[in-house]
């Protein structure tokens, strides 16, 4: 993995709410086909990188490169046809509820793949059976419990063979069975279609399972980028107290910004 | 990649190979490969994927494709000689390739569906009878029994639907007033009697349109909001949060609403009466040429009070419906964002239609009755 190849590169990224500072110079790379595991306290700003990764928040300062090219440069085209091929799973789902879980997952093939009716069914039968729903495409996504939300819209980021994948805590709220066939295939998945994921989680079962490099932050600030052997042998205090789970004084001493 | 495809045809078996990727003009041949075989009487088709060197999802609908069209015509189509990442990906898809159940959906006869439709309806009249009474009894029986109103809730929602309602019900009813006034002048010009456009224009107000114009306008403010409110609290389970701190839904939410708009709706009705005849006034003095005095006497005189009280006591009544309906449509909301937009369509929708059909009721009443 040389450093030319960044796939993404993040430079400098500062991010606000308001006057709130959340992202502050944030900097790093992430190397084609590998798992980068973001991690860190709640309300540490890891869905915000997420989204600012996303484009869906304009960075303060700083800029965000796919492939050596700044999103900030790009028009709607260009930048549309650059998510086409990102898939996002976003925390609670963001399923579409006038949709049934079948026209979920098929959204983007419908609106973009020019398939026909017969090959969407298909592949949107077999998406949603690997993540163990194959039999509940006709339901809708009020009548789904929150673990089968989270499938689905896990279902409906891979639909289209994405090359990158952002994972908004997948396995959070899952029972441990599920959760561990959520890894696995998201272990499969990268390697047999060489993916790239980008994954928020603070499961520390599931990072040791996915992780190939981990990225913690803290307060707005990157404390820790590198392998999860690095991670764990780390000699920061914060890094250190992530893995060994040992509570903070108060809980309200971190200041926690959401 | 071109020429990925490879037909060979024996009598019982029958090979097809594929190379390279994929990609859709090789599903679509793969597809028409496999029924060819199989329409020349072949019992067997193998799929060879000994040189493929990539499989992506969308290559794999295709050998799904090819491999069910094959059962369905009576031939068994296998797939074979895959390796390393496109044998991987074969066993992650291996449940896709078997022909899923057809879910299908229970279809109801003409009496079942008439049948569902009646007890859809009987059920929803016990809920709202249910509603009625339990806002009866948060709004009026138990603060004197001593369990207390939300004083707090309730200025907020007479602010909210009273006060901030003031002005825009003022504008309309005076330019209502207006168009009244010069609808029936041009009428009346006919037999010389313009200046019982002022009695028409109080009575008008003071009997209809004064209570139904504020109906109709608090039902689009007010009742909208309530629905649409708690439509989206029902909807992101804030409700069942209540219930589940033990919170009583229709003494925390309801009653504060039905106490506020039954305060909020007689005054607005005033309001907008004043307003209207004061529409009526402006068209009189500064278009007909009647002095204040002619007009006001003229008013005065038409006027009664038991016209008023028909107006009060009519919007007494729909600020019952406007609020019954907007609560019951938030709290019966189903599904998600398209849930919390049909609720208050549906709820300002049964408002106008219950208040034109209560008007009429009254109408009917004092025409015969008195």
């Amino acid at each position: 993995m040389n450093e030319e190849a960044a796939i993404i590169e993040v430079r400098d990224l500062v991010g606000r709410y308001g006057d709130r500072l959340i992202l502050d110079r944030i900097s790093f790379k992430v190397h084609p086909g590998e798992i980068l595991v973001v991690l860190g306290a709640s309300g540490c700003g890891k869905t915000t990188l997420l989204k600012y990764m996303l484009g869906l928040l304009k960075p303060a300062s700083g800029s965000i490169l796919y492939r050596g090219r700044d999103i900030s440069e790009m028009d709607e085209e260009e930048f549309g046809k650059l998510l086409r091929r990102v898939g996002v799973s976003f925390q609670s789902g963001a399923l579409f509820n006038s949709m049934s879980v079948a026209e979920n997952v098929g959204l983007q093939m419908e609106e973009y793949g020019q398939m026909d009716r017969d090959l969407i069914d298909i592949l949107v039968r077999m998406k949603l059976s690997l993540v163990g729903l194959g039999e509940y495409g006709y339901l809708m996504p009020a009548e789904l419990s929150g673990g089968m939300k989270k499938r689905v819209g896990f279902a409906r980021a891979i639909a289209m063979d994405p090359e990158i994948v952002f994972f908004d805590e997948p396995s959070a709220g899952l029972d441990p069975i599920t959760a561990a066939g959520l890894d696995k295939l998201i272990l499969d998945i990268r390697r047999l279609l060489e993916v790239t994921m980008i994954v928020v989680t603070h499961e520390l079962l599931s990072i040791q399972a996915v992780a190939n490099r981990v990225l913690m932050l803290d307060r707005g600030r990157i404390i820790f980028i590198g392998t999860i052997e690095e991670a764990e042998k780390s000699s920061n205090p914060r890094v250190r107290q992530f893995f060994d789970r040992r509570p903070d004084k108060t809980i309200a001493a971190q200041d926690i910004t959401v | 990649m071109n020429n990925s495809l490879e037909g060979k045809k024996s009598k019982s078996a029958s090979r097809v190979s594929l190379s390279g990727a994929i990609s859709d003009r090789d599903g679509a041949r793969l597809l028409e490969e496999v029924s060819e075989i199989v329409s020349s009487g072949a019992k067997e088709v193998v799929i060879d994927l000994g040189n493929l060197e990539r499989l992506d999802s969308r290559g794999g609908a295709w050998l799904v494709r090819a491999v069910r069209q094959g059962a369905a015509a009576g031939a068994a189509v296998s797939l074979a000689g895959a390796k390393g990442e496109v044998a991987g990906f074969i066993e992650l898809i291996r449940s896709s390739f078997e022909e899923p159940p057809a879910h299908e959906p229970f279809r109801r006869g003409l009496f079942e569906s008439l049948g569902e439709k009646g007890i859809s309806v009987w059920k929803e009249f016990i809920d709202v009878c249910r509603l009625i009474v339990d806002s009866v009894y948060w709004c009026f029986i138990a603060p004197v029994e001593g369990r207390g109103i939300r004083w707090k809730g309730l200025l907020t929602e007479l602010y909210e639907m009273g006060s901030r309602a003031v002005g825009i019900i003022c504008l309309l009813n005076f330019l209502m007033g207006l168009v009244i006034a010069m609808l029936s002048a041009a009428q009346m010009r006919l037999f010389g009697v313009e200046i019982l456009v002022a009695s028409l224009v109080v009575i008008g107000f003071a009997r209809e349109l004064a209570a139904v114009m504020t109906g109709v306008m608090v039902s689009a403010r007010t009742g909208s909001a309530i629905a649409s409110e708690l439509a989206t609290m029902t909807v992101s389970e804030e409700i069942d949060a209540l219930r589940g701190m033990g919170i009583n839904v229709t003494r925390f939410l309801i009653a504060p609403k039905v106490l506020s708009i039954m305060i909020a709706m007689p005054i607005l009705t005033m309001f907008a009466f004043v307003t209207g005849v004061a529409g009526g006034f402006a068209l009189g003095i500064f278009s007909l040429g009647f002095t204040f005095d002619r007009w006001w006497t003229q008013t005065v005189q038409a006027l009664t009070l038991g016209d008023l009280g028909q107006g009060l006591i009519k919007s007494f009544f729909f600020a019952m419906i406007i609020v019954m309906v907007g609560c019951h449509n938030g709290l019966r909301v189903t599904g998600g964002a398209r849930g919390v937009g049909l609720a208050t369509t549906r709820s300002v929708v049964m408002d106008i239609f219950f208040i034109i059909v209560a008007d009429m009721v009254f109408a009917t009443f004092f025409y015969f009755f008195t």
